[in-house]
């Protein structure tokens, strides 16, 4: 992958969560109309290939407006993912050489990859992780789970262990998959089954967008570092 | 612009400490502010979860959840209540618990509620709540619903 084809497919995939989201968001409240009214046209222009650098900085600008809006993430890890795709995007038009632009994509790779490596750090130096503990704390009595039906699985202690562990384990290792194509491949289709996994049982539907909307600049990293070797 | 900075920066040199331990959960419950005398105050959760939700309303929901995610907002709301007391967080609290409300027709705009929070934790395999914070009755009025 190329790195125009990269940040061309990024910015399609962004497109479409951002209209997700923004829909969303209007359907809810008639005061959020007028407020995402120009995220959901910029958005639809940068899906359209209309001046993507002009949409992307739009998009980036807007995206400021709405944390001070809501005084923070609206949505916690999905919006802060959105906006640093926003972020690396807009440097990597604004970039003057291919090596800056390389860089601004590259930071949006790398961050993709701290983020299920720190994540599966985190959890496994915790006993309760490793025990399959604060998974089961999760169900039992957190906010997320989608149904209360959801909560009686707390009591399966082995699926918890397991679980937790398969989590962490594919969390820490995931680096390794830019090792081989075909490796990274298998690590994105696993890594779109957890956050679907997320999404049916913690209702998490705007990181599946999102996460999947950054997975071309880790495929055009791995291509650049290792397929070019 | 220093509190924009504040906020963006988290979001570009981002954490990634997702569910590092799992802490008490808040709940949002609401209660209506003028209550006959002498009956008792009768404190409901702010959008129960259902029983269970179908394959259907499961992968209707991955592309359509907006009343979910607004929920998960509300639980950010409280939790930066707690850290905070944030007046922000409170009123936003206070108007999607109201919209939410008349909306679901649980209360009509010209019945004020007031709503609270509690933190859901297990202990010892027991259930405990501790209410964190609870609303003015004459926080929530006729004009967070218009």
């Amino acid at each position: 992958m190329t790195l125009d084809e990269a940040i061309r497919a990024t910015e399609i995939l962004l497109a479409l969560a951002f209209l997700q989201s923004s829909l969303e968001h209007m359907a809810l409240h008639r005061e959020d109309r007028s407020l995402f009214l120009p995220r959901l046209a910029l958005s639809a222009l940068l899906l359209a290939g209309f001046e993507p650098g002009l949409m992307i900085w739009g998009l980036f600008l807007h995206a400021l407006v709405l944390l001070h809006r809501y005084q923070g993430p609206y949505n916690g890890g999905s919006d802060k993912m959105g906006l640093l795709i926003l972020f690396c995007l807009s440097m990597a038009h604004l970039a003057p050489s291919d090596l800056w632009r390389e860089m601004a994509l590259g930071y949006l790779a790398v961050q993709v990859v701290l983020s299920y490596f720190i994540s599966g750090q985190v959890k496994i130096a915790n006993p309760d992780w490793r025990s399959g503990r604060a998974l089961s704390d999760v169900f039992l009595f957190s906010a997320y789970p989608v149904s209360e039906g959801l909560r009686a699985l707390a009591f399966r202690p082995r699926l918890f262990r397991t679980g937790s562990w398969a989590v962490m384990l594919f969390e820490v290792a995931f680096p390794l998959a830019l090792l081989h194509p075909v490796l990274l491949i298998a690590a994105l289709v696993i890594a779109v089954m957890f956050h679907l996994a997320n999404a049916v049982l913690f209702g998490l539907n705007r990181f599946v967008w999102i996460w999947i909307a950054s997975y071309p600049s880790i495929l055009w990293l791995q291509d650049r570092l290792i397929g070019a070797a | 612009m220093w509190t924009v900075l504040r906020l963006l920066l988290p979001a570009l040199i981002p954490s990634w400490r997702f569910f590092r331990s799992v802490e008490a959960s808040p709940r949002i419950q609401w209660t209506f502010a003028e209550n006959h005398p002498g009956d008792p105050t009768i404190w409901r959760e702010f959008r129960p979860r259902p029983d269970r939700v179908s394959p259907l309303e499961t992968l209707v929901r991955l592309f359509w959840n907006p009343v979910w995610n607004e929920t998960l907002f509300l639980v950010s709301c409280a939790e930066r209540i707690e850290d905070t007391s944030d007046p922000h967080a409170i009123a936003e609290i206070r108007h999607r618990v109201v919209t939410g409300l008349r909306r679901s027709g649980e209360a009509t705009s010209d019945q004020p509620v007031r709503f609270r929070i509690v933190f859901v934790d297990w202990q010892n395999g027991k259930r405990h709540e501790r209410i964190a914070f609870e609303s003015d009755p004459s926080s929530v009025t006729r004009r967070d619903a218009a």
